[in-house]
């Protein structure tokens, strides 16, 4: 008993992987057809806008941050992209794949600079930043517009027989991948943990701190894109929605609030627990109303269990 | 040696600050700031629609809003003190409003039990919240965003999607803009926030458990040293966030024609705006309610001058969002790592 806590104390992962493989042999049960292989670039499509925004919040929140503006700031891309590029023949993937990941990766620096170089606190930064997008998402497109066809469609199927949400996660993925070869992962774990030790032992908190928001940022445009090929319509009004929904996923992933732990596979976890605790409700055919309160308790549920049996931080 | 002496006091007195820090620092203990930007927006108002000033009623019900928003974040502004968040506050506000319409109208429970019940059991889901935030030192962000689902469903479930009535007739009369409070053409709501923002300013300041709730946000550790119980401070200012946000819940329904799904989601960022804008922020000695109430006037009147350019609400919200950035730039900056180190 005790080894096996030891285990999940040891990987801020685990609690997460055991909640996924659980839910899944539920889903399974439910519905056997979910998995099936034709269906399943439809499935994984679904289900990257949910593991996508858990991925945008975790870099700020290892630097011991937070940033619930990446949600909002997905309805955003996903607004420009439907209401904006493509109306004004912008759409191809060349001219609009840098322009939103340009945007949403400059949205995301701006939250870093506010909060290391203005010294704002990150929640009243991202609060701030989360009203601003909110509200230009509104202002450009208040109705939902419908997209007509265009290059985000095949990441809701396939792509040279993947799936496109593969491509999507799996960029995103890649990209943190590469970073753990450098010291900038360590750097920022270390300043999550504890910036005066991280300054005093001459990391650039400051560069460390802003990049991870900027990395966030750049995480929630893939999300975006993920979004719109999944949905091929603008959602505006999704964004208080979404807002939360990242931050729960990553600390359903073992990535904690207080910063300094927590890892990228921790998030998917997250994020893929946050879908299929909303699948398996809707599958067995729970009351929708029903599907947001046991959402509620399972969140509420495991911050009390990843604080209690499976803290590994002697108080 | 009176070259020493006079070196040695200059290194153990301290220096007098001079006039623009003793100014700067003297601003800052007051919502000065707030008071000017306040003023600023109603003389904008007033210069933009000259009709306003002689339209009671319009007066009347701009303050309306203003005093069910700061209600709305008077359990927040509390919370905040103490350098938590609580998201909890659109399912506390949604249990307030099931209560208070499908409880009278349904089965038939007489309003002050409602209320006492929406207060008990508020209270009680806060305090849980609290006590758990402090005893296992976790984050209240997502356990109280979990418990707001919780108590969002709840309310769901037990309306069975039936939001077709009204609230009863003595809560209108409390918090609808066309009431009176014994023969005064203002709604006893707003009297009822200015009680309670009287009530706040006594226990924060005059008493000694203000002082041990400043202590206990401005700093946990020292504060459980000097022997303040602080899991007893968290577990009862959640529990007043809660039993404070059930009952904004009957009032907001009591203004309203009725009560709906999602009703208290605006209030949750617009309240923690209103905190945030009258100049609480996290754990610090400065915050008090008197200020969310200047803050929630503030984006009121905002929000009315919004309307008056024809300008869209979303576009209020940008402007919402670009205020609260920039007041908190201007008084609530923290210190470097370097002055930390």
């Amino acid at each position: 008993m005790n080894r096996v806590l030891r285990l999940f104390r040891q990987r801020t992962y685990a609690f997460a992987l055991l909640l996924v493989v659980v839910l899944l042999v539920l889903n399974v049960i439910v519905s056997p057809s979910l998995f099936g292989l034709e269906r399943l670039p439809a499935t994984l499509a679904t289900i990257a806008p949910f593991v996508l925004v858990a991925f945008a919040s975790t870099p700020s929140m290892l630097g011991g941050g937070i940033d619930i503006s990446v949600g909002p700031l997905m309805v955003l891309v996903n607004c420009i992209l439907v209401a904006v590029l493509i109306p004004a023949g912008l759409g191809s993937v060349g001219i609009a794949l840098p322009i939103l990941l340009a945007i949403s990766a400059g949205i995301g620096a701006l939250n870093g600079v506010l909060t290391t170089i203005v010294k704002i606190n990150p929640v009243i930064t991202t609060t701030g930043m989360l009203f601003v997008l909110i509200g230009v998402s509104l202002t450009i497109a208040k109705t939902p517009v419908s997209a007509p066809d265009n290059w985000t469609e095949p990441l809701a199927d396939t792509v040279w027989l993947v799936p496109g949400a593969v491509i999507t996660i799996g960029a995103v993925a890649l990209a943190w991948f590469l970073l753990n070869r450098t010291a900038y992962v360590r750097n920022l774990l270390a300043t999550g943990e504890s910036d005066t030790s991280a300054y005093g032992s001459g990391v650039n908190v400051t560069a460390v701190k802003i990049l991870s928001y900027t990395l966030g940022g750049l995480f929630a445009g893939v999300g975006g894109i993920a979004l719109t090929a999944f949905l091929q319509v603008s959602i505006a009004n999704l964004g208080t929605t979404y807002a939360l929904l990242g931050v729960a996923g990553a600390v359903l992933g073992g990535v904690s609030l207080l910063g300094g732990r927590g890892s990228m596979f921790g998030a998917l976890l997250g994020g893929l627990a946050i879908y299929l605790i909303q699948q398996l409700l809707t599958a067995a055919g729970v009351a929708p109303t029903l599907i947001v309160l046991s959402y509620g308790l399972v969140l509420v549920l495991a911050v009390i269990l990843g604080a209690t049996l499976l803290n590994p931080r002697k108080r | 040696m009176s070259d020493h002496a006079s070196i040695t006091t200059s290194l153990t007195t301290p220096q007098p600050p001079d006039r623009w820090t003793r100014v700067r620092s003297a601003a800052l203990q007051r919502p000065i700031l707030q008071l000017v930007v306040l003023v600023a927006i109603a003389v904008w108002l007033v210069v933009l629609v000259p009709s306003l000033p002689t339209n009671p009623r319009a007066i009347t019900s701009l303050l309306v809003v203003a005093a069910l928003l700061a209600f709305a974040a008077m359990g927040q502004t509390l919370v905040v003190i103490l350098g938590g968040l609580d998201l909890t506050l659109p399912g506390y506000i949604m249990i307030g409003a099931l209560l208070a319409v499908d409880g009278t109208a349904k089965l038939g429970l007489p309003l002050p039990i409602a209320a006492l019940i929406t207060v008990v059991g508020c209270g009680a889901v806060g305090a849980f919240l609290g006590f758990a935030c402090h005893r296992w030192a976790i984050s209240p962000l997502v356990i109280t965003l979990g418990a707001g689902s919780v108590l969002s469903g709840l309310a769901f479930f037990l309306s069975g999607g039936d939001y077709g009535k009204p609230a009863p007739d003595p809560l209108r009369a409390l918090a609808s803009a066309g009431s009176t409070t014994f023969g005064l053409p203002v709604p006893p709501v707003i009297f009822i926030v200015l009680g309670c923002a009287v009530v706040i300013w006594i226990v924060l300041t005059r008493t000694s458990a203000g002082r041990r709730f400043y202590a206990t946000g401005v700093n946990p550790r020292a504060a459980g040293l000097a022997r303040i119980n602080t899991s007893a401070t968290w577990t009862t200012v959640f529990a007043l966030s809660g039993a404070l946000g059930g009952l904004a819940g009957m009032f907001i329904a009591g203004f309203g024609a009725g009560w709906s799904q999602g009703m208290g989601d605006p209030y949750l960022f617009t309240g923690l705006a209103a905190v945030l804008v009258g100049g609480t922020t996290f754990a610090s000695q400065r915050g008090s309610f008197t200020r969310t109430l200047i803050g929630a006037l503030i984006l009121t009147l905002l929000s009315t001058l919004v309307l008056a350019y024809r300008l869209k609400e979303e576009q209020g919200l940008i402007l919402y969002g670009a205020i609260i950035i920039a007041m908190v730039a201007i008084y609530g900056r923290e210190r470097h790592v370097r002055d930390r180190f």
